[in-house]
């Protein structure tokens, strides 16, 4: 006779669990840090919060960008990429709502500022097809290795060394990219043709006919069984608090809950000064380091022109962007605290570590000519109501089958 | 049957249980080891689709047993 089966995360929320006192003291350093970055400039500080609500929610509903893709491909579920889509729906409107305020007549030519509108051109069907493979093979995008890394998977540091060595190898090559593809590329802004009413429209009819693609992709695959949930009773005040506790830090959320959260953040982060993006900070500290070791990158050309993620080099020690990413590390750590799911996780099979730096540097390489990640690139642009977007996520589709035929011949 | 995947992260966890499944002896269970909590709801689902019935208890921090049945054979 088998024993009792307890239920997944049933831990209680309140013992004093080592994971819960880290939390605590975490928690601590996270709130001196805000405060103090504060200090310097008000607005890093909210920018800090919101990379520790970034990610709490990433953590806390496993969104990942590479099962999003991924996913569709290996076992036609569409569950990541539902949530996905519906984030993205929701920035849609925060933004097309903020980049009105900001520029109220978009036809004159020019896109609204800090909107990732970027060069439809043949660097971004590249970057994107690079970093498709480069996440799959890598077992996480950008901002998951970032927030894997925080949870003790061992391998995620070694992506992101990839990472950076791709951002870096970028910047070496970026002025051919510049001269030979994106400098005359076009750059399509829907708003412009549209109006921000006809562009939302536009924008959150094709988030409904993909989320429908995505439905008809799963219906091939087999039947969706829902288990009953088996619902614990709750009476007392005090157990309808850990109810609410455990269903906020203990259990995950519901991915579709994730994606509101983090196209909400998404939208404040606009509000405030940009959308959500990751390796353009990313590509600072790649030039920084190697700078160090005798490896600087030249002057890069056109950077100035570009919205989005665009290779940077140099600038103050304190940006907005290091302090969203470091925060987003710092609310990943929380959250894996609070729910008792850190652990340093060391894999078995060392063909891991190399698949982890080689999908590393592709996405690095990727992402830098293709100005963004899944982030910048994709889960910001597509809201800014910009066709890059849209071109970027077919090549991201294309390169994670890629990379699943890659990882099949990998046992 | 045991499975430990403990150590591998998406999509290996998930990949080797459904290859585990496809040959599982009838009226056998398949134990599986795993430290990857992403991977938990994913085989649940994938699982389901399959016919088979998952029970998932917490074994330490951040470790976890999943028991996979099929589901004609769980006893009620």
């Amino acid at each position: 006779m088998a024993k009792p089966i307890a239920q997944p995360f049933a831990q209680p929320a309140f013992r004093a669990h080592p994971q819960t006192l880290a939390g605590l003291l975490v928690l601590a350093a996270t709130a001196a840090v805000i405060l103090t970055v504060s200090r310097r400039d008000p607005e890093f500080g909210v920018f800090a919060a919101l990379g520790l609500g970034f990610g709490v929610a990433l953590q806390r509903s496993r969104f990942c960008f590479n099962a999003a893709f991924r996913d569709l491909w290996q076992f036609r579920s569409g569950r990541t990429m539902k949530g996905v889509i519906v984030g993205m729906s929701v920035a849609t409107v925060g933004f097309g709502i903020h980049m009105y305020t900001l520029l109220p007549n978009p036809s004159l030519g020019v896109v609204a500022p800090e909107a990732h509108a970027t060069p439809l051109s043949l660097a971004l069907v590249v970057g994107g097809l690079l970093f498709g493979i480069g996440m799959v093979v890598a077992g996480g995008c950008v901002s998951g290795s970032i927030y894997r890394m925080a949870e003790g998977y061992v391998a995620s540091w070694v992506s992101f060394a990839g990472i950076m060595g791709g951002l870096l190898l970028a910047a070496h090559t970026w002025n051919w990219w510049w001269e030979h593809f994106i400098r005359d590329a076009p750059v399509v802004w829907f708003p412009r043709y549209l109006g921000y009413g006809g562009a939302v429209a536009l924008t959150l009819a094709g988030l409904l006919g993909t989320y429908l693609l995505v439905l008809w992709i799963e219906s091939r695959g087999g039947p969706d069984i829902r288990e009953a949930a088996q619902p614990e009773p709750v009476e007392t005040f005090g157990a309808r608090v850990r109810a609410l506790v455990h269903a906020v830090v203990g259990r995950g959320w519901p991915v579709a809950v994730g994606g509101i959260v983090v196209g909400l953040l998404n939208v404040f982060s606009y509000d405030v000064h940009m959308p959500w993006r990751v390796v353009g900070e990313m590509s600072r500290w790649a030039s920084g380091f190697g700078s160090l070791v005798g490896l600087a990158p030249g002057p890069l050309q056109g950077t100035e022109e570009l919205a989005a993620c665009t290779l940077t080099v140099g600038g103050g020690l304190l940006t907005h962007g290091l302090v969203l990413n470091v925060g987003l590390f710092g609310g990943s750590l929380l959250a894996a605290l609070a729910a008792h799911e850190f652990k340093v996780r060391v894999p078995r099979n060392r063909v891991r570590y190399l698949q982890s730096a080689a999908g590393g540097l592709a996405m690095g390489y990727g992402a830098a000519i293709a100005l963004g990640c899944t982030v910048g690139a994709f889960f910001s642009a597509i809201p800014s109501l910009a066709l890059n977007g849209w071109v970027f996520a077919v090549a991201l589709a294309g390169g994670a089958f890629l990379g699943l035929q890659v990882i099949r011949r990998i046992p | 049957m045991l499975l430990d995947v403990r150590g591998e992260t998406c999509p290996y966890p998930m990949q080797k249980v459904m290859d585990a499944l496809e040959t599982l002896p009838k009226g056998e269970e398949l134990e599986v080891l795993l430290d990857h909590p992403p991977a938990i709801e994913t085989i649940k689902w994938l699982a389901a689709r399959r016919g088979f019935a998952v029970e998932v208890e917490t074994i330490g921090s951040s470790e976890w047993r999943l028991r996979l049945r099929r589901r004609e054979e769980v006893v009620a």
